[in-house]
């Protein structure tokens, strides 16, 4: 999807709502690029210069490569394309690259199940596909990855490589079913799994 | 938001450190199923322990399996049955604890205990009909466990008792000699007895507890021990009090699940939450041994100098770090040492290492007492009575918990081993000072009063 079509198909779908004084709209803007000092500051500038206000932020740097995702909100009769506009021209320098689209929804809008966190934890030898197999499980039974950490170093040594899934499964589902579905398939692909409730960690790691 | 290092760390402790929880124990009160016609209260009681505890196994199991920590053990402790039974003589009483036993059958969990009399300061006809069952309702069942309370801080020490069970422990183990004396496993003479011991064989549910309550014992000596041996390894300035720190930090971790557990448990079950016991309570498996943190703490072997010194420093921790984790902790709370059900103290013991007498200054400073000791099947019966004296005295001076679980292993002698099976393990059997000899001393029985230090009103 190009940058102009992420913005022509989220524009369908835009949320827009009042502040009281002025009708707003939601955009969200994911920033990618090597990380270094002052990105963050370019962007917020920009943002600024552009009359909008930061409502959330989220940033990550994976390997060397920075990501961060931004919801802002503008004036409803400010265009989105000249913010794009501005904002490319205020990271170019820094070599980051910008993707800008419409808040689609409201807060909350996903119709998700009821459901209870647990984590599952993969130890195995790398290989093409564990992400894939394991996530294929996972969302066959409706249940939604809410965090992801991989501690990939390579090589056949299975206690180095450890995925991490926290997951939300619905509580309406077969348990034994999944658990069992889970575990095939982490047999099928050399790996060892483990699922528990996520109240076990906080426990032992929270006061 | 959880770290890896903090998920990554659990799984270690929960998969490769033997993290489990020991025991969820359902109280039973049978105080109201009392009656004078046996029948009538055994059939109270059947019904009363098969009601309540139907679901148990099930809900630990799911409990257990949802969070990815076995539930070991689940067991029940009834009230006294001195007190409940007190109207029954001896034969009735043996029958009560075949019933008990066919209750415990019924919702299978393993052991039952509450076969259990407390008579620190003297012996009413109940306590004494059941003491005198004890040897044959042990030996006969597989699942009872019996206690009996022979000393309090407040009251001293009823040396009527303690010559009395030095007697039974000799019945026990001569009524189940092809099993190497196994009933007087099941036993054991209390000083200070805690109402809420989930573990075996002390548990019994005591006079002023609720109708019914769970319990949970966790334990992970092998959390402990590769603790230790992380810091250790990794940490330059290390010191004792640094060590101390550690054990502490995973003792509140380790009672943490037992207290998630044991709640889960309670409120599935509809009962109340009584008490998370946060002791060290080893298995005769490799890695669950509280034998080798001993070692890994730099003392050659549990047993040699130094070990009263690193047991004190490690029952405090533990209590420290599981009494921040809990809001109720109770039972016994500390480092159990049994000799049998620990692979590395069992082996302390045959290769001369640890010695009835160092076993005794250890009960000085932890929260069991001489457990799991087989000691010649030829001891007579004051030597074990002045055996459990010592022990008794030890525990009602310092206001602690003591207790001996001493098993005389019929026709064996010191150097040998004996063959218990299962979670009981087997061991050496310890030599004996003055093991066949008299001790006029013992009886002169009466009573020993009460230190000075309990008149605290």
């Amino acid at each position: 999807m190009t940058p102009d079509t992420s913005l022509k198909f989220s524009c369908r779908r835009m949320h827009m709502y009042s502040n009281g004084d002025r009708m707003m709209k939601k955009i969200v803007i994911s920033v990618l690029g090597q990380d270094r000092p002052g990105i963050i500051a370019a962007i917020t500038k920009a943002l600024f210069l552009a009359d909008c206000n930061i409502e959330n932020v989220s940033q990550t740097i994976l390997q060397a490569e920075f990501s961060g995702i931004f919801i802002a909100s503008i004036p409803a009769d400010r265009s989105a394309l000249d913010l794009r506009s501005h904002l490319e021209k205020a990271l170019m320098p820094l070599k980051q690259h910008v993707y800008v689209k419409y808040l689609e929804y409201d807060k909350g809008d996903y119709p998700f199940d009821e459901s209870e966190p647990f984590i599952i934890v993969t130890k195995g030898p790398d290989r093409k596909g564990l992400v894939a197999g394991i996530t294929e499980v996972i969302a066959q039974y409706g249940a939604n990855v809410t965090n992801m950490q991989a501690v990939f170093e390579g090589g056949d040594d299975p206690d180095k490589n450890i995925m991490i899934y926290e997951v939300d499964i619905p509580t309406q589902i077969d348990q034994q079913k999944f658990h069992e579905d889970l575990r095939n398939r982490a047999n099928e692909l050399g790996l060892n799994l483990s699922i528990q409730h996520r109240n076990i960690f906080k426990a032992i790691n929270r006061i | 938001m959880l770290t890896g290092r903090e998920i990554i760390s659990t799984l270690e402790m929960l998969q490769n450190e033997h993290l489990d929880v020991r025991t969820v124990t359902l109280g039973i009160s049978l105080l109201d199923c009392a009656d004078s016609d046996l029948k009538t209260f055994k059939d109270n009681v059947m019904k009363r322990i098969t009601t309540l505890a139907k679901d148990l196994v099930k809900v630990c199991n799911q409990v257990g399996d949802k969070y990815g920590i076995p539930v070991v053990n689940k067991r029940i402790a009834v009230s006294p049955i001195a007190v409940v039974g007190a109207p029954f003589s001896s034969p009735q009483l043996v029958e009560i604890a075949k019933s008990l036993n066919a209750a415990a059958e019924a919702v299978d969990i393993d052991f039952i205990g509450g076969f259990t009399a407390l008579v620190e300061k003297g012996m009413a006809k109940g306590d004494r009909e059941l003491i005198r069952a004890i040897p044959q309702a042990l030996a006969e069942t597989e699942r009872v466990c019996a206690s009996v309370n022979v000393a309090s801080t407040l009251a001293g020490i009823n040396m009527n008792a303690v010559l009395r069970m030095g007697k039974v422990i000799k019945q026990a183990a001569e009524l189940s000699k092809e099993k190497d004396g196994i009933a007087c496993a099941k036993l054991c003479v209390f000083a200070n007895i805690p109402q809420d011991i989930p573990f075996m064989a002390g548990a019994y549910l005591g006079i002023g507890e609720p109708d019914a309550v769970i319990n949970v014992g966790v334990s992970g000596p092998g959390v402990v021990k590769k603790a230790i041996d992380r810091a250790l390894e990794s940490e330059d300035k290390i010191d004792l009090g640094r060590i101390s720190e550690i054990i502490k930090r995973t003792a509140y971790k380790v009672t943490r699940v037992g207290e998630l557990i044991g709640r889960e448990v309670a409120e599935n079950l509809n009962i109340c939450f009584g008490v998370a016991d946060l002791s060290l309570a080893p298995t005769p498996h490799v890695g669950d041994s509280v034998g080798e943190i001993f070692q890994s703490l730099g003392l050659r072997s549990i047993g040699v100098p130094g070990t009263t010194a690193a047991l004190a420093l490690l029952n405090d921790a533990v209590k420290k770090g599981g009494a921040f984790a809990s809001s109720h902790v109770g039972g016994l709370s500390g480092a159990f040492i049994p000799v049998s059900e620990d692979l590395n103290i069992g082996k302390a013991a045959e290769e001369g290492y640890l010695s009835l007498e160092k076993l005794e200054a250890l009960t000085s400073v932890c929260s069991v007492g001489l457990d799991m000791v087989a000691i010649p099947g030829d001891t007579s019966e004051d030597t074990i009575s002045a055996i459990i004296a010592d022990e008794m005295a030890i525990g009602v001076v310092n206001k602690k918990t003591t207790a001996a679980r001493l098993i005389p292993v019929p026709g064996k002698k010191a150097g040998e081993r004996a063959f218990f099976g299962g979670l009981l393990g087997e061991s050496a059997i310890v030599s004996v000072n003055n093991a066949k000899g008299a001790n006029p001393f013992i009886r002169l029985a009466g009573r020993i009063p009460a230190p000075i230090h309990s008149l605290t009103n």
